[in-house]
């Protein structure tokens, strides 16, 4: 019983990036109407600037604010690809253009970060932070866990109370709408991208010393990001933040009994099979036509 | 049409011969191995094409599909079974049926996004299975045994070209097929797949069927080129590349799956050549991608468009033009014949849409054979009602039945199949089909002749012509020629004159009204134009906000005081004055 325990405290660190990827993933869908499979790449880019700078001797206090201000500039780039050229594109060629963006991203990542080539990741946040029934629980999951539900928290007031959230609402629903009654819809939307970079760089960067360290793995953590947004259903951040969390602790639980621990990375898939299956029970057609 | 298929299949087993004999005469040792490659992942582009390209839904597995493939010719070689490689190859595209159903059933329900993170997960779960329980004869170095015929690489690729002729001779003929015009349809508007009596479910799996048959196939090809495999061979980033070069050059089309093999396997041998590291081709192709779907153009079909404008420009006449032919009407044959009496009998129709009432107690009759007017101003209810006679409802008070056969609990597909058919207020024809295929997707089982014969008699273009060059009224006059085809019991025709000219909605209005009598079919018709209305109807029903407020005889209702009030805007007073 301890043992498991064990395993699921080892999966709430990455519960937590799971929950923000997730959370960011509705973020970007919900304020820019684009279901973003570069997310996790993005934060990936930001996560390696920062590590090559650190290995180059820069001090972390600089590496950290420097890698997620590259992080915010990577998602810039994407949002520029996506506002200039699909902003009135259905919503699955929007899709389809993240999926054919990652291939290109992950192809550049691979070349610049040296492949499999293993790199230094410093622990940011290093050290435990208190024992919960006799199991350690690391200041990077209280951190990862915490910023989750802040930026839950933040973005969902955010959205509901201030002139800007509204703008930002109206935009995702009828961006020539919102535009036509002058919203500055290219640079909101920018916005949008450059917050969620920041966000997922920052988050990788602490998780990243638990995964398998290349620049393909950590982009492949949209993945279960997508999953905990499903989960959400695309719409409901503090589903999504349930969500992710939940994914973590159950890879966590899998990891720990020796028959599964090989086939965990096969539980985002499964989440989402039986999401999808429970969610869409009712629907029938495809919404507006 | 089962000529025309003939002979595009002909065409293209015929081109892909001579190619494959060019390459086997001129190329030499080295090329033919790298052709085969190509010709390997062009099969598994082909795949794609099918899944994506024509029926719309994003795959992201695909490769992961040509891995279950591989395993299991790979396990049947090291199990010496029987038969040898094609019958594995054969068993091991079988085998990727099952899974490429289970992925595709999510996609039942809803397409596109929600498919492509779920095949991006299968990908992903994949990988780590694969990883673990590693290919059969990997780790022991046991080659896949080839068959002796095809066992030198020149032989290898005799098989390849032999496999990739008879898959694209049968996409030809899928293709053209009603299946083939149902997954462009589902593509394009799945209601309106639906109000044919296609079953969405149905053109999904089985697009998602035969596609991870394919690419089954593909995986077992490569295993028996490569002898053995590993896991990389089928990751997650070789579906990915997969998916952007299959959206940059058109998978669906034979010429884009060639040239996007090619590129795959030429373009790292390339840049091997120059020097260059190999993955930089995953940006070009994602480079490439983008700039497809930004121009909404593949690469196939901007060579197509050039490839037809040089030949244009190229051939000494333009195209002779038509001779005024002289018209001799073709015979419609016999009207379908139906249960007399009431058709269409809808009776205390309500439907809220939230808190708003939408139709309150609605009753209306349609007799066999008969055309019945349904009229009202704009937000009246007239298309709920056909929504909801139609079964696109999710849920309405009161009843609806066919031939004195409730309709209640069938869903859309189910009601069009029994023979309540409509049209919709805008277009949704799928613009790849022609027009005679689209006529074949509404009307299933239609000779030819009597396919020319309803065109003619609408005034419609050929059945060669292509929908997207039929301009935006012909398109209306097909989508209703399309129902009427099929000589359902009861047509429900929303809004066909909407487009159209005053000559071309009168003459459309003299049609509508001989419906009855030459097709058989009894008519609901919503309609704004007055003029078609008195000449097609026997009987109108008036709406105004969701309630009845007039039936009867054409003249009677128009004329009444409630109806130019409601309609006309015709005020109260001045009659009364």
């Amino acid at each position: 019983m301890n043992s498991l325990l064990t395993s699921a405290v080892a999966g709430l660190s990455a519960g937590g990036a799971y929950a923000i990827l997730g959370v960011c993933a509705i973020f970007t869908y919900r304020l820019v109407a684009v279901v973003n499979f570069t997310g996790a790449a993005i934060g990936a880019t930001g996560t390696f600037v920062m590590v090559a700078l650190y290995e180059s001797g820069v001090p972390l206090a600089l590496a950290v604010p420097v890698g997620i201000v590259a992080g915010a500039l990577a998602a810039l780039a994407v949002g520029l690809v996506m506002a200039t050229w699909f902003s009135g594109a259905a919503a699955s060629t929007k899709a389809a253009v993240t999926a054919a963006l990652l291939v290109g991203i992950i192809a550049v990542g691979l070349r610049l970060t040296g492949g499999q080539h293993p790199h230094n990741f410093p622990d940011l946040i290093p050290g435990s932070a208190f024992r919960l029934a006799g199991v350690e629980v690391t200041w990077a999951a209280v951190v990862t866990i915490a910023i989750s539900v802040l930026f839950t928290f933040i973005t969902e007031q955010f959205l509901a109370r201030t002139q800007t959230g509204l703008e930002l609402r109206a935009l995702s629903q009828r961006p020539m709408a919102a535009e036509l009654i002058g919203i500055r819809v290219k640079l909101l939307a920018l916005s949008v991208w450059a917050v969620m970079g920041a966000v997922t760089a920052f988050a990788l960067m602490v998780i990243a010393p638990q995964r398998a360290p290349d620049f393909m793995s950590l982009s492949l953590l949209v993945v279960p990001a997508l999953a905990a947004a499903l989960i959400g259903a695309f719409a409901s951040f503090r589903a999504a933040l349930a969500g992710g969390m939940a994914i973590g602790i159950i890879e966590g639980l899998a990891s720990g009994l020796d028959t599964f621990s090989q086939y965990r990375g096969a539980i985002p898939f499964l989440v989402i099979l039986a999401v999808l299956m429970w969610s869409q029970r009712g629907a029938r057609f495809d919404e507006a036509r | 049409m089962k000529h025309a298929s003939l002979k595009a299949a002909l065409r293209t087993a015929l081109t892909l011969g001579i190619l494959a004999v060019l390459i086997y005469a001129f190329l030499p040792k080295y090329w033919i191995f790298l052709v085969t490659a190509i010709f390997i992942t062009g099969i598994a582009l082909q795949s794609l094409g099918l899944v994506t390209g024509r029926t719309g839904m994003i795959s992201l597995c695909q490769m992961s599909f040509a891995g279950v493939g591989a395993w299991v010719t790979g396990y049947l070689n090291v199990a010496e079974a029987p038969g040898g490689l094609i019958l594995w190859i054969v068993l091991g595209g079988l085998a990727a049926v099952p899974v490429g159903v289970v992925i595709g059933l999510p996609a039942l329900r809803l397409r596109g996004i929600n498919l492509a993170i779920v095949t991006l997960g299968f990908a992903a779960a994949f990988d780590t299975v694969l990883a673990t329980i590693t290919f059969p004869g990997q780790t022991a170095f046991i080659q896949v045994v080839r068959p002796s015929w095809f066992e030198s690489d020149g032989g290898y690729f005799a098989l390849v070209m032999i496999v990739y002729v008879a898959i694209a001779v049968a996409l030809e003929f899928v293709n053209r097929s009603r299946l083939g015009a149902s997954w462009l349809a589902v593509r394009h508007s799945e209601r309106a797949a639906a109000a044919h009596g296609v079953s969405v479910p149905m053109a999904k799996l089985s697009a998602f069927a035969i596609s991870a048959f394919i690419s089954g196939v593909s995986g077992g090809l490569l295993a028996g080129y490569l002898g053995t495999l590993v896991a990389e061979n089928f990751n997650m980033m070789q579906s990915l590349a997969l998916f952007a070069v299959a959206s940059m050059v058109g998978a669906h089309f034979t010429l884009g799956a060639v040239a996007g093999g090619a590129m795959i396997t030429l373009f790292p041998e390339l840049l091997r050549r120059l020097g260059l590291p190999q993955d930089i081709g995953n940006v070009f192709f994602a480079v490439g991608a983008v700039q497809a779907m930004s121009t909404g153009e593949t690469i196939s079909e901007t060579w197509v468009r050039l490839g037809s404008k040089l030949a244009s420009r190229f051939r000494r006449k333009p195209a002779a033009v038509a001779e005024p032919e002289v018209k001799t009407a073709r015979p419609l044959g016999t009207p379908a014949v139906h249960q007399p009496g009431v058709a269409l009998e809808v009776s205390g129709l309500t439907v809220r849409y939230g808190n708003v009432l939408a139709l309150d107690k609605v009753s209306l009759k349609v007799p066999s054979r008969t055309v019945v007017g349904l009229i009202g101003p704009n937000g009246a209810g007239k298309s709920t009602t056909v929504d909801a006679i139609a079964g696109f409802l999710p849920r309405y008070e009161g009843s609806v039945s066919l031939n004195g056969g409730p309709l209640e609990g069938l869903l859309a597909t189910e009601r069009a199949r029994l023979g309540v058919r409509r049209t919709w207020q805008t277009t949704r024809i799928a613009p790849e089909l022609t027009v005679g295929d689209y006529i074949r997707l509404a009307a299933p089982g239609i000779r030819p002749a009597e396919i020319e014969a309803v065109l003619e008699w609408f005034d419609c273009p050929v059945p060669e012509a292509a929908i997207a060059s039929v301009d935006a009224g012909s398109r209306r006059l097909i989508d209703v020629a399309g129902v009427v085809a099929a000589r359902p019991p009861v047509l429900l025709l929303d809004e066909p004159a909407a487009g159209q000219s005053y000559a071309e909605a009168l003459k459309l209005g003299d049609r509508i009204a001989s419906i009855p009598e030459v097709f058989g079919s009894a008519v609901l018709l919503i309609e704004h134009d007055m003029d078609l209305v008195r000449k097609a109807c026997s009987d109108i029903t008036v709406f105004d906000f969701g309630r009845v407020i007039a039936n009867g005889a054409p003249q009677t209702v128009l004329s009444s005081p409630i109806v130019q009030k409601a309609y006309m805007g015709v005020e109260l007073e001045e009659q009364v004055a």
